[in-house]
């Protein structure tokens, strides 16, 4: 059975894109999405980050960074990302707004408050599919080496979820089984489209 | 083929289900069957009476994608075709129990959407009537197939399935109390989401309502049964959440059943589903979603609550091995929910849900049962929108006012939301009523009753205070939309008390308020009793009020009569009427009203306390006031509200006030409201300078530092706390405010897990940091402790913090040496370093390096600091002894290899051999070069100095030498067995380095004193550093008397290794004679300059023993040397002896009277005697006497005999005219001597010829002389002969003499 992955963090930068691409290049039928209400990329300081609306290509922050600072963004890890996630993807994309996307089976979050807010946001929708959708928090903290860890616990996650029959019936052990192994803590929580 | 598909899509449809019923493949199956799904279902659906039939022999397919189609098929074919149900369901019905999960799944959700069109048809009679009874029939069947699936155990997706029906017929069988009392034309014909089954007319046979309300409740109470103990335990956790999902489902969606759920959702017992271990915190997050989707706030916090208190919480009943994550978990939940539970409903506006239709029902719903919580009779709202804004403040409100919870609450809210739906609901009421125990019902009777004003005029005691705030609080935001409007429009403000205030909320239902109150009167005893609350109350209330209004507008009377009161509010409520949306009218109204009455207060700080000193004054504790209006946006009033709530009653009406006041900074825009906030900013800070001397900062500090952090980005608020800081950092306590703030970003840095503002901060954290050190480097005095301070306390040290320390710590290695001069500033930074050294083991190594990079600094000043530092204060720190004994080895191996003096040692190699023309002999100079320095006495630096320019070009890479091995000479003092190291190094070191070594080792040597150490390396040198070891010896031995240890070393050396007798002098003073008259030849044989140093340390002695030869012994010494004996050359020996008479001092005349006096007796004579005895003469002539009796001695010692010794002898009497000891020779040997010495003749004649001698002389004397007549002839013509050619012969001899003196001496 082939599932329907979607990848959420708060700005569809760092974790999710991350994430996205291993999933990608792994075959696997993904989205990827944040749940804030801007992207937001560190900038020189706390005062300034760079804020970004959901839809804005990703080719256009980088020339964006590249041109206020590159030595900056370059040492960050900004530029690469970008150059990364518009390989990916054209631009990021929000979650509240993605319900013409279509129903997901599984939803990955990346940080508790996410998590919430995807759960909330599918409450909040109408059930009119009757289809079950699997929503997992792994809590990955927003730098580039963990988002690398993260998204192959993710990954491997998915793999066993797509390999389960039928993935409601065995989450009950898919889940603390992988809370054994990788000694992560996960929620998850099912809604249904 | 197109055309023939076209003509006859039958033909094209059988051929399809054939190929997909022969197929074996799936993929070659599902393509035809969604091909011909295609024909028969949109394109010709008369084809289905043929193929339904056929379709359904599917079911028995082998292959469960196939089966799955098959019921996602019949879904689309029942959905347009109701006559097929019959002959399709029985085959939902049997997928129900499929092994394939996935099928089961899809027949359900195929199921309910047929259920629920079904349904709606039948409800609305869409059907004919042959079809209607049918199709409802057999969707009965698959309902009751459906439900064993959902209550019993099974596959687990199947299962949640199953719930989700259930849920959707409860839902369906069910009023919707939102729906519009008619159907209306469903849009688009899809089912709709509107349906309730409220529209159905009565008198349908094929609908009971009643039978179907009582079979939702039914189904809920099994619903709720699962979730109760002991059978939750039994139920995965997929299949909770999804009951919990469901339930709050229809919670929401049916606030009749609210009552019913909310206590199973609150008592859901965490022990019970315990035993399952890790997945506990899941599932409770997933209840506490659930509640808060419900948005029974403050209920959900309180179930929280209830987890947390549950004994033995989670983690202890099951060792967890994720508890300590459990543990923060909780915390986390509990701490943030108050917060988080006003932040989803932000985030829930934005989303723009306000536009729904039924979204708004629901969240009317949810805030009327958190409301009637307190009180059911509040529940009706006029205004759903406004009570959803308020609700955040609600929640917060209800958990500070009230400690109580439970079931009652529980039940009374509920109650409440039954209410709140009037007529529709009151089946439910009575369903509910009925079910409730006695005792329940009791209690909630009781429980409401302290709603009741205690006495009717002054309303609530101190007691219940908290209590009516909370009504209050919900009262106002009710009618605060309403409120406006009369203020604004009339300037009534006419008083609503709060419980008329209700009435008349119950009047605007679309219910006859009889009903209503009839309602209320069975079952809420409160109600009426508030109703009749009397004017004076309500005119009270007006006054507390009208502060903003001015007392003189018109102030319609309140009548004590109910009626008077809802025709009054109703008037009110048509206004509200009037804009649709009445939350979104509450800005402008205010802001309306604001400038119609205050348009001149400037502030609003003014406002409120004008207006509140204005509320006391009306001595009214009215606080029925809306207080709690406080709407939330009243971040600013939040403050005020919190302080205030310690003075109690009064409390209210000010903070009622302080609803009304934020609409007064809705005008100003961004740049204003920043403009403000930093000068309130600004002025706290300054307020801070003046806190300072009254004392109690500390309390303070958190809180302005926090403020700092807080503040919004577009100012620098942060800079502004950084001056106020810098100022004075001393006076204004800077360090604790700093730390505070430091820890504070520290804390977010930490925190965040944002990764946007976690490195934000912590680059916030790192400039301020650094501003901060920078400024207390620049302004502070160097000896000012507060840098070192700071840096050893704040949280973490940034890598530019380090680096700082390092340009403090070692100056001009980046810039230029600007501040060069800074020699305190780095005894700063030393210190600085060490205390964190000590003090912050993390970073111990980083601090060390930049210690250590300054031990080798450039700058001789700095260098010594450091090194006193780390040799004094670090060496001896045991953890970090052995990585400053490997750098220092470090540095001093690579200035021996010349890795880091490499490039000036190069240098000065190629000066070298360019000076000296041929590269070869450039070897043998160094190796010369290096002798020389071995000959180093005490004094080696003059030595060096007197060494050839090519030594002098290399001062600069001696320097460079000390430079690196300071550090190492230095650690040698503190731990004597790294000397050996330098001597191993030594051989091999270039010479710049060796005369480095050269210039620290005296230093050393005499700190260290003759340890063992130092003993067992003088006993063992390593080879090529014999000249290092002689300078040591020099060293130990100047000035004192070496110990017996070192003499006992020195000699095994020499015995044993080293024979060069050198390494003796430093200790010659102190061997005994016999060994040292054994050694003397050696000495002799040593180098003239050695020697010499030999010679006065012998003479010296040393202090005690006196000196260990006489001058005397050592002549004799010398003169007992046997050139052949000993191999020592002649020359060696003269040269000693000339040495020993150039000290005149000490080789008196006494003294070598005294030598003359012994050698003379010895036998044989010194070869060198003679030679002495002239040298004696030369230096002291008045020994001539003396000489001249030594003389005579020889004479009869027979000094011819000794060939050498007789020409001396001669020489010397002839010098000094020791005529008469000539005169004593045997006359063949004084023949011999005047021949060989013929200007002796004349004045010896002349001497003899003196009568008193001529007489005593012997006549063979004479003969020789010519003074007898023996052989006359041949005597006198000799004479004549010899004095004819005396002169030159005379000469002749004269210079033979001087010859063979030579040659002798």
């Amino acid at each position: 059975m082939k599932l329907r992955h979607a990848m959420v963090c708060a700005s569809n930068q760092n974790r999710s894109m991350e994430a996205h691409a291993l999933l990608r290049r792994e075959g696997f039928d993904v989205s990827s999405y944040g749940t804030g209400a801007h992207v937001k990329l560190p900038g020189p300081s706390l005062r300034e980050p760079n804020v970004y609306e959901f839809g804005t290509p990703y080719k256009q922050m980088f020339d964006d960074l590249r041109r206020k600072d590159p030595e900056l963004y370059k040492r960050n890890g900004l530029l690469p990302m970008l150059k990364r996630n518009s390989s990916v993807k054209l631009a990021p994309q929000r979650w509240q707004e993605n319900a013409a996307d279509g129903s997901f089976d599984v939803v990955f979050s990346f940080e508790e408050r996410v998590f919430d807010m995807v759960v909330e946001d599918l409450h909040n929708r109408e059930h009119a599919l009757m289809k079950t959708v699997l929503v997992i928090n792994l809590d990955v903290k927003d730098n580039h080496e963990e988002a690398a860890v993260g998204a192959r616990l993710a990954l491997d996650l998915c793999k066993e979820l797509e390999a389960a029959e039928s993935w409601d019936d065995t989450i009950d052990e898919i889940v603390p089984a992988f809370e054994r192994q990788h000694r992560r803590k996960l929620l998850y929580s099912i809604s249904f489209y | 083929m197109v055309g023939v598909m076209a003509s006859c899509p039958r033909d094209k449809a059988l051929s399809l289900f054939n190929s997909a019923k022969f197929s074996i493949e799936i993929p070659s199956k599902l393509e035809p069957l969604r091909q011909l799904q295609e024909i028969v279902v949109y394109r010709d659906p008369t084809l289905l009476v043929e193929f339904v039939p056929h379709l359904m022999e599917l079911q028995s397919e082998h292959f469960s994608p196939i089966r799955k189609f098959l019921a996602e098929m019949i879904g689309e074919i029942g959905l347009k075709h109701r006559q097929f149900l019959p002959e399709m369901v029985p085959v939902l019905i049997s997928f129900l129990k499929d092994d394939t999960p996935a099928v089961a799944k899809q027949a359900i959700t195929t199921g309910t959407n047929l259920f629920r069109s079904t349904l709606e048809d039948v409800a609305l009679q869409a059907l004919p009537d042959s079809l209607r009874e049918s199709s409802w029939t057999c969707m009965l069947n698959f309902k009751e197939a459906v439900y064993p699936v959902a209550f019993q155990s099974g596959s687990e997706g199947v299962r949640s399935l199953a719930v989700r029906f259930v849920e959707a017929t409860i839902l369906l069988f069910t009023p919707d109390p939102n729906a519009s009392s008619r159907p209306v034309p469903p849009e688009g014909g899809g089912k709709s989401e509107g349906f309730s089954i409220s529209w159905i007319q009565g008198g349908l046979p094929l609908l009971a309502a009643a039978d179907l309300a009582l079979e939702a409740s039914k189904n809920l109470g099994m619903l709720l049964d699962l979730l109760r103990s002991p059978s939750v335990r039994g139920l995965p956790y997929s299949v909770i959440f999804v009951l919990i999902n469901s339930l709050s489902t229809i919670a929401r969606k049916r606030p009749a059943f609210f009552g019913r759920i909310l206590p199973v959702l609150l008592v859901l017992d965490p022990s019970t589903v315990v035993i399952k271990g890790a997945l506990v915190s899941n599932w409770r997050d997933r209840l506490v979603n659930a509640l808060k989707s419900l948005n029974a706030g403050d209920s959900s916090e309180r179930a929280l609550g209830q987890f947390d208190n549950v004994p033995g919480n989670l983690n202890h009943q099951t060792g967890d091995p994720h508890a300590p994550k459990d543990g923060t978990l909780s915390m986390h939940v509990s701490d943030a929910t108050p917060i988080d539970a006003g932040r989803k409903r932000s985030v829930a506006e934005d989303a723009g849900d306000l536009a729904h239709g039924d979204d708004i029902s629901g969240k009317r719903v949810r805030h009327v049962a958190l409301v009637s919580q307190e009180s059911p009779m509040q529940v009706i709202q006029p205004s759903p929108e406004k009570s959803q804004e308020s609700s955040p403040l609600n929640m917060a409100q209800s958990s500070t006012g009230d400690g109580e919870s439970g079931p009652v609450q529980q039940l009374v809210a509920m109650l409440g939301a039954l209410v709140a739906q009037g007529e529709s609901a009151v089946n439910s009421l009575e369903v509910l009523i009925t079910s409730i125990s006695s005792d329940l019902l009791a209690e909630v009777v009781i429980y409401n009753m302290r709603f009741l004003p205690s006495t009717r005029p002054s309303p609530e005691s101190g007691e219940e205070e908290t209590l009516t705030s909370c009504n209050i609080s919900f009262l106002i935001s009710n009618a605060s939309a309403e409120i406006k409007q009369l203020s604004g429009t009339e300037h009534t403000m006419s008083l609503l008390s709060a419980l008329p205030q209700i009435a008349s909320l119950l009047d605007m239902k679309p219910l006859p308020s009889s009903s209503s109150a009839d309602l209320t009167e069975e079952r809420k005893p409160p109600i009426p009793m508030d109703l009749s609350i009397p004017a004076s109350n309500t005119s009270t209330t007006d006054v507390a009020v009208l502060p903003r209004d001015a007392p003189a507008s018109s102030i319609v009377p309140i009548s004590d009569e109910e009626v008077n009161q809802l025709a009054v509010l109703e008037t009110i409520e048509v206004g509200a009427l009037q804009t649709g949306i009445p939350g979104l009218d509450d800005v402008p109204s205010v802001e309306e009203l604001k400038e119609a009455l205050d348009s001149s207060l400037s502030s609003s700080v003014d406002l409120v306390s004008g207006s509140s000193a204005k509320q006391e004054s009306s001595s009214d504790h009215m606080s029925y006031d809306k207080s709690e209006a406080l709407s939330p946006r009243a971040s600013s009033g939040d403050m005020s509200w919190a302080s205030s709530t310690a003075s109690a009653p009064i409390v209210l009406p000010s903070s009622y006030l302080l609803q009304k006041v934020p609409p007064l900074v809705v005008a100003l825009t961004d740049e204003q409201k920043d403009h403000i906030q930093k000068l309130a900013y600004v002025r706290i800070i300054e307020a801070y300078k003046q806190i300072a001397i009254a004392g109690g900062l500390n309390v303070r500090f958190s809180l302005l530092a926090y403020f700092g952090g807080e503040c919004p980005l577009e100012f620098d608020s942060l800079g502004l706390l950084q001056r106020h800081i810098l100022a004075d950092y001393l006076n204004h306590e800077g360090h604790e405010l700093t730390l505070h703030v430091l820890y504070r970003l520290y804390g977010e840095a930490e925190r965040e897990q944002d990764f946007v503002s976690s490195s934000s901060a912590s680059s916030t954290y790192e400039i301020f940091l650094l501003t901060v050190a920078e400024t207390l480097r620049d302004s502070l005095p160097a000896a000012d402790k507060s840098l070192s301070r700071l840096f050893g306390e704040v949280p973490y040290l940034p890598k530019q913090a380090l680096k700082m320390l390092e340009s403090l710590c070692s100056p001009g290695n980046g810039k230029d040496g600007k501040d060069l001069q800074a020699g305190d500033r780095v005894t700063q930074g030393l210190s600085a370093v060490w205390s964190l050294i000590l003090s912050r083991p993390p970073i111990r190594d980083l601090c060390l390096n930049i210690a250590l990079q300054s031990t080798v600094h450039h700058m001789e000043e700095v260098r010594m600091k450091a090194i006193r530092l780390v040799a004094n204060k670090l060496y001896p720190l045991s953890f970090i002894s052995q990585k400053i004994e490997n750098f220092a080895t470090e540095m001093l191996r690579s200035v021996v290899n010349g890795n880091a003096g490499g490039e000036s040692t190069n240098i000065d190699r190629s000066n070298l051999s360019g000076g000296q023309i041929d590269s070869t002999e450039g070897v043998p100079k160094g190796g010369q070069l290096l002798k020389e320095a071995g000959l180093a006495t005490a004094d080696i630096s003059s030595n060096i100095n007197d060494s050839s320019s090519a030594k002098t070009l290399s001062s600069s890479s001696i320097s460079e030498a000390q430079r690196c091995m300071s550090l190492f000479f230095a650690l040698c003092t503190k731990k004597r067995s790294l000397l050996r190291e330098i001597f191993l190094n030594y051989g091999s070191a270039p010479d710049a380095v060796k005369q480095a070594v050269h210039r620290h080792i005296p230093i050393l040597i005499r700190t260290i004193g003759s340890s063992p150490e130092l003993l067992s390396i003088l006993s063992d040198p390593p080879t090529g550093s014999e000249s290092l070891l002689m300078q040591v010896l020099h060293t130990l031995t100047d000035g004192t008397i070496p110990s017996p240890d070192l003499i006992y070393t020195v000699k095994r050396l020499y015995d044993s290794k080293l024979k060069d007798v050198g390494i003796l002098i430093p200790i010659v003073s102190s061997l005994p004679k016999d060994e040292l008259l054994s050694l003397f030849p050696q000495l002799v044989d040593l180098p003239l300059e050695k020697f010499k140093a030999a010679l006065v340390r012998i003479l010296k002695g040393s202090p005690n023993m006196g000196p260990v030869l006489t001058p005397a012994e050592v002549l004799i010494a010398i003169h007992e040397i046997d050139p052949e004996r000993d191999g020592i050359p002649l020359k060696k020996v003269t040269d000693a002896c000339s040495a020993c008479f150039e000290q005149r001092v000490v080789f008196t005349q006494q003294v070598l009277a005294k030598v003359l006096n012994q050698l003379v007796e010895q036998i044989p004579l010194p070869l060198l005697f003679m030679r002495t005895v002239i040298q004696t003469i030369g230096s002291f002539p008045a020994l001539v006497d003396f000489i001249m009796d030594i003389l005579s001695r020889l004479v009869s010692k027979q000094i011819w005999k000794y060939p050498k010794l007789w020409v001396g002898f001669l020489k010397c009497a002839f010098q000094t005219k020791s005529y008469n000891v000539l005169l004593q020779l045997p006359a063949a040997q004084l023949e011999n001597a005047l021949t060989r010495t013929p200007a002796l003749r004349q004045p010896l004649v002349a001497h003899a010829n003196q009568p008193n001698i001529r007489s005593s002389l012997p006549r063979s004397t004479l003969v020789v002389l010519g003074l007898a007549q023996d052989t006359q002839s041949s005597s006198q013509a000799q004479p004549s002969l010899s004095s004819a050619d005396a002169g030159t012969s005379n000469t002749q001899a004269l210079t033979d003499t001087t010859k063979e003196a030579k040659t002798v001496g």
